[in-house]
């Protein structure tokens, strides 16, 4: 804590104090002890008190014995050769000045002048609280702020209500600077202020600040459900502010003591303070989520500050295109005869890449085409394309990048009239003449991906902009990057081990049909159905907390070669509708995984060979087993563990895991053709990894046979290892 | 002879209605499967929720318009009706007429509508919307800030749209009907979503999504059971009672819409299916159903207490 502000505060608080204690003295002797006083419109007392210490203020004498109390609660003020008051002091002295505040307000009800005048509106009922409060718990109002002071002109003032306005953000302003208040300035352009227009304007008074706080605190008690009563109560109501109250403080033009003293009141309700001036900065973490003072912030961008410093999240209503976007659109195909312009495919150079940066190296929102536009070329012709996409969010993290760039082929070919093929250095884009004719441009692009990266990964993504080269240089010049990153994640996925992680997760997503299903997804062993890796996993949990991928930390091994871990075990027993009590993840005989239905291949035992056949699900014909894939499949589907059988992904084959405990890769016998083809790369590097190089060409596949007792001879002939191996069973 | 009974650790919770009239209801409780009174103690009783629209129902089939006849289209007299002359213990308003493709009355309409029943009768009422959409929620909105303090159940939450709800029914202390199609998970993740946010679970009933009789009910079937037995295991994200919307599901299926003399008398084939429908629900652990035809509650109501009687 800087002792500058921690000294200024406590001064202030005493300043407040006395100045209440004078007021209220003053009212005494005017009306009696006994007097009524209350705030209009509501049933929480004096809200700040009421919450704070659970004590229902009605008269004069009431807040006295408050007084008191806030009294108690400030400490000294600093003196010179104290070097280090503590944080906590400052938040005290904070609390005793909204006391102080919420008394000096509501005294004026009773005395005068009165607080809703003119402009001003004052105190603020529950029915308004209620109203207002539902649109700032269901997430329309992403938040409020409390804008102290003015600003340094009536444009500056008009434009910061507008950036907060256009973000849905409940404007607040108390205080003044100079003898003028922001809503002074918004008042001098002739802009409307109540309620309805988000610009609430409670008073001129620093102490009409309090009001703000009061909302807060009434939210806390309205939708949090929390009944004041003492200090625990009082913790979860400003717990309940911090955690779901997004709001923050606007400190315009000059900070003093008072002012001081009330922000570091709602520094209690972890509510950071952004200011224009140079204060002392206030950094770490601790009662706000993130930074708790930040300074000199630009004008401009102040609110964008205010929005990343207490981590509100912006959904975009309407992605700002000429198109519409929405996934009706997403499998459109764009004929050669209605190609406005395209990009890749087998014509130009065009990959996309996603990387993370960190949060002051990303301008959110910023957008650049390098190169020639739409209109900048004839109909119908090819450009080559680089989309980089940067995005920054306190929770990215590297692993996220390939998840988000994934995305970006389901984002673009949402537009209509725009298609999308591909990933990566793969990519295929065209826009149709439709869509060109509709307005769309090459910066479109980058206009979707960012408005659907903010949307949809909320709580990964905080910050994005896109950069689209469409000049052959700058594209060729970007690629060695991009393909460097690609191989990198590639190897990092390639190396992640089961042994490495304490982690794996779930996925239960299948549920809806196999009801006792349940995937545990680990970094060597991924989904059946191929969709989702050990990562995917991982990102999935994050950006949705309540769904169907859970983190299931591994536990106690019970049995290192068959792959049980006591955790697993007891989560999938739970999650199974209690009816799977164990899983092995390497093994097909052992109390194998279960299958759902989405497999992309089948792993089935043949007695006879002592080894293991791999189907796919695109190999229609017959199997050594006399059963098709479709028999196949009905046999291991639903949710049942079916030794001997199990439904896994395709890059299973190739994991080191690939079931392991019962011999691995080295017990393959049979693979439908196709299949092989496609993991053909991977299987020669994993046979040579083991020392069995020649495997691959022992595999047989259905040009071989289909038929039990010639596959057996046909493995005698080429002497499979699998003949060689431990009996299966 | 020692009868082996099994015993559950879960409970469901008891949701409370209109709590603040000597005819508020309260829902669930229970500590064990559906009417399984040998097995656990049964506080409530399963209730019928008589429905009523807030506009004339012209789509709603002639035999179930009939008994309603000199009081469709006006929903206060429909109220006062099926609780003076019918004895009904929960009525639900079905906001037809706010549906923006239909009569698109307006959220204030529906909130002066529901006030003036709310003095008309005493007994609780649910209020069920016009469906998922942003008029939905100014609807409900509308309508919990007009019953504020009333307890009324509403309808519905779903996954994408939950949170407006839920806010309107802490701001005014109601409850919700949490609704998610025919899925235990999804059931779960929405009660999840919604404690998330604060509301007592205590003000939840989840509506597990059915289908008529020889429509999909035995989905809804399992599905409830399946939750049923999930929550009395101990699972507290499940531990709700259960409603259940029949009347939509039965009144539109063909066997009951049929003029085939061969099927025999229209009225009397499509009471059954009401009926039939209802208490398969009833079996598999509805603890609210709302339903239509006056006889066909009349002989549910007489199947609940037959087997409430132990
Ligand atoms: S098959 Fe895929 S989607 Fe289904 S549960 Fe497994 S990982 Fe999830």
């Amino acid at each position: 804590m800087s002792k500058i502000i921690a000294t200024a505060a406590i001064r202030g608080a005493h300043k407040l104090a006395q100045r209440a204690e004078d007021e209220l003295n003053s009212a005494i002797a005017e009306h009696s002890e006994s007097a009524a006083v209350s705030l209009p419109g509501t049933a929480y007392y004096l809200p700040i008190i009421y919450s704070m210490l659970g004590l229902a203020v009605q008269s004069l004498g009431d807040m006295k014995k408050v007084l008191a109390r806030a009294r108690s609660l400030l400490p000294e003020v600093p003196s010179e050769n104290l070097w280090l008051p503590y944080l906590g002091d400052a938040l005290d002295a904070g609390m005793a000045a909204l006391f102080a505040e919420e008394i000096i307000e509501t005294l004026k009800y009773l005395t005068g002048p009165p607080p809703a005048e003119g402009i001003w509106l004052g105190a603020t009922s529950d029915a308004t609280l209620r109203n207002q409060g539902i649109k700032l718990v269901d997430g329309r109002m992403p938040g409020f702020a409390a804008c102290v002071g003015a600003l340094p002109s009536v444009e500056d003032a008009v434009k910061l209500a507008r950036d907060l306005q256009e973000r849905n953000i409940l404007v607040f302003m108390a205080g003044s600077t100079n003898g003028t208040s922001m809503a002074d300035q918004l008042a001098e352009a002739g802009i409307e202020m109540n309620w309805d227009t988000f610009l609430v304007p409670y008073g001129k008074d620093i102490t009409a600040a309090v009001y703000a706080a009061g909302f807060a605190a009434r939210a806390a008690m309205t939708f949090g459900g929390i009944h004041p009563a003492g200090m625990e109560e009082a913790r979860r109501i400003l717990l309940y502010n911090k955690e779901r109250v997004n709001a923050f403080v606007l400190a315009l033009g000059e900070v003093d003591d008072e002012k001081y003293a009330t922000a570091a009141g709602v520094l209690n309700f972890g509510f950071p303070i952004i200011a224009d001036t140079d204060i002392p900065q206030i950094l770490p973490s601790g009662i706000c989520t993130y930074e708790h003072v930040v300074s000199r912030t630009p004008l401009e961008s102040i609110a964008q500050k205010a929005i990343e410093v207490r981590g509100l999240k912006i959904k975009i209503e309407k992605i700002p295109v000429p198109v519409r976007v929405g996934p009706a659109f997403e499998g459109e195909r764009v004929r050669r005869n209605q190609v406005a312009l395209e990009f890749g495919g087998k014509y130009t150079h065009a990959f996309e890449y996603l990387r993370s940066k960190e949060l002051d190296e990303v301008e959110d929102g910023k957008i650049e085409v390098v190169g020639p536009e739409i209109d900048d070329v004839e109909e119908g012709s090819a450009l080559p394309l680089a989309i980089l996409v940067e995005v920054a969010g306190r929770e990215m993290q590297k692993d996220f990048e390939s998840i988000l760039e994934r995305h970006i082929h389901s984002f673009l070919s949402e537009a209509m009239g725009i298609m999308h093929v591909g990933q990566r250095q793969i990519i295929w884009i065209r826009i149709s003449k439709d869509a060109a004719k509709a307005g769309f441009k090459i910066r479109d692009f980058a206009v979707i991906l960012r408005s659907k990266m903010i949307n949809d990964f909320p709580s990964i993504v905080d910050k994005v902009q896109v950069t689209l080269y469409t000049d052959e240089e700058k594209v060729e010049a970007l690629h060695p990057e991009a393909r460097a990153a690609y191989d990198k994640r590639d190897q990092r996925m390639g190396e992640m081990t089961d042994e490495s992680v304490d982690t794996f997760y779930s996925c239960t997503l299948c549920q809806s049909f196999a009801p006792s299903h349940v995937c545990i997804i680990t970094p060597e062993r991924l989904g059946l159905c191929g969709a989702y890796n050990w990562l995917d996993g991982k990102a999935a949990y994050r950006i949705n907390p309540t769904g169907p991928n859970q983190p299931v930390k591994k536990g106690e091994c019970l049995d290192t070669v068959k792959g049980k871990w006591k955790n697993v075990d007891d989560f999938v027993y739970e999650n199974s509708n209690k009816t799977i009590k164990s899983f092995s993840a390497y093994s097909v005989m052992d109390d194998p995984m279960t299958s759902c239905g989405c497999f992309e291949c089948i792993v089935a035992i043949l007695p006879d060979t002592n080894g293991v056949m791999v189907v796919g699900r695109e190999y229609g014909g017959m199997t050594p087993s006399g059963m098709t894939f479709a028999h196949l499949a009905e046999a291991v589907g639903g949710g049942q563990q079916t030794p001997g059988f199990i439904g896994i992904g395709i890059l299973y084959i190739t994991s080191k895991k690939f079931i392991s405990a019962d011999g691995g890769i080295k017990r393959i016998v049979w693979m439908d053709k196709e299949l092989m083809e496609r993991v053909k790369e991977r299987f020669i590097q994993r046979c040579s990894e083991i020392g069995e190089e020649d495997l691959i060409e022992k595999i047989a596949d259905e040009t071989v046979t289909t038929d039990m007792a010639e596959l057996v001879e046909h493995l005698q002939k080429v002497d499979h290892t699998a003949l060689k191996m431990e009996p299966l069973f | 002879m020692d009868i082996p009974l099994e015993k559950h650790k879960g409970k469901i919770r008891t949701v409370e209605l209109r709590k603040e009239s000597p005819s508020g209801l309260a829902i669930g409780g229970q500590d064990c499967l559906a009417l399984h009174l040998f097995e656990g103690s049964y506080p409530n009783k399963p209730v019928i929720a008589w429905e009523i629209t807030d506009t004339d129902p012209s789509k709603w089939l002639g035999d179930v318009r009939k008994p309603y006849k000199d009081v469709l289209g006006d929903p206060v007299g429909w109220a006062k009706m099926v609780r003076e002359e019918h004895g009904a213990k929960i009525i639900c308003l079905n906001l037809i007429g706010t549906d923006p493709n239909k009569d698109d009355k307006s959220p204030e309409e529906a909130a002066s509508l529901l006030k003036n029943i709310l003095s008309a009768i005493d007994i609780p009422v649910i209020v069920k919307g016009p469906g998922p959409g942003e008029k939905q929620n100014d609807v409900l909105a509308a309508c919990a800030e007009a019953a504020s303090g009333q307890s009324c159940l509403f309808a519905a939450a779903v996954e994408e749209q939950y949170k407006t709800l839920v806010a309107s029914c802490m701001a005014y202390g109601h409850a919700l009907v949490a609704e998610t199609p025919i899925d235990v998970n999804l059931c779960k993740q929405l009660n999840i979503l919604i404690s998330d946010m604060n509301l007592s679970l205590d003000r939840v009933v989840i509506d597990p999504l059915t289908g008529g009789l020889g429509y999909g009910l035995e989905y809804t079937y399992s599905v409830m059971e399946r939750i049923r037995l999930q929550a009395l295991g101990g699972d507290e994200m499940m531990q709700n009672p259960f409603i259940c919307f029949i009347g939509d599901e039965v009144w539109k299926v063909k066997e009951v819409k049929a003029d085939d003399p061969a099927w025999g008398d229209r009225e009397k084939r499509a009471i059954l299916w009401e009926i039939a429908t209802a208490t398969s629900l009833l079996y598999s652990g509805a603890d609210i159903l709302v339903m239509r035809h006056p006889e066909a509650i009349k002989a549910v109501n007489e199947a609940i207490d037959d087997l409430m009687k132990g």
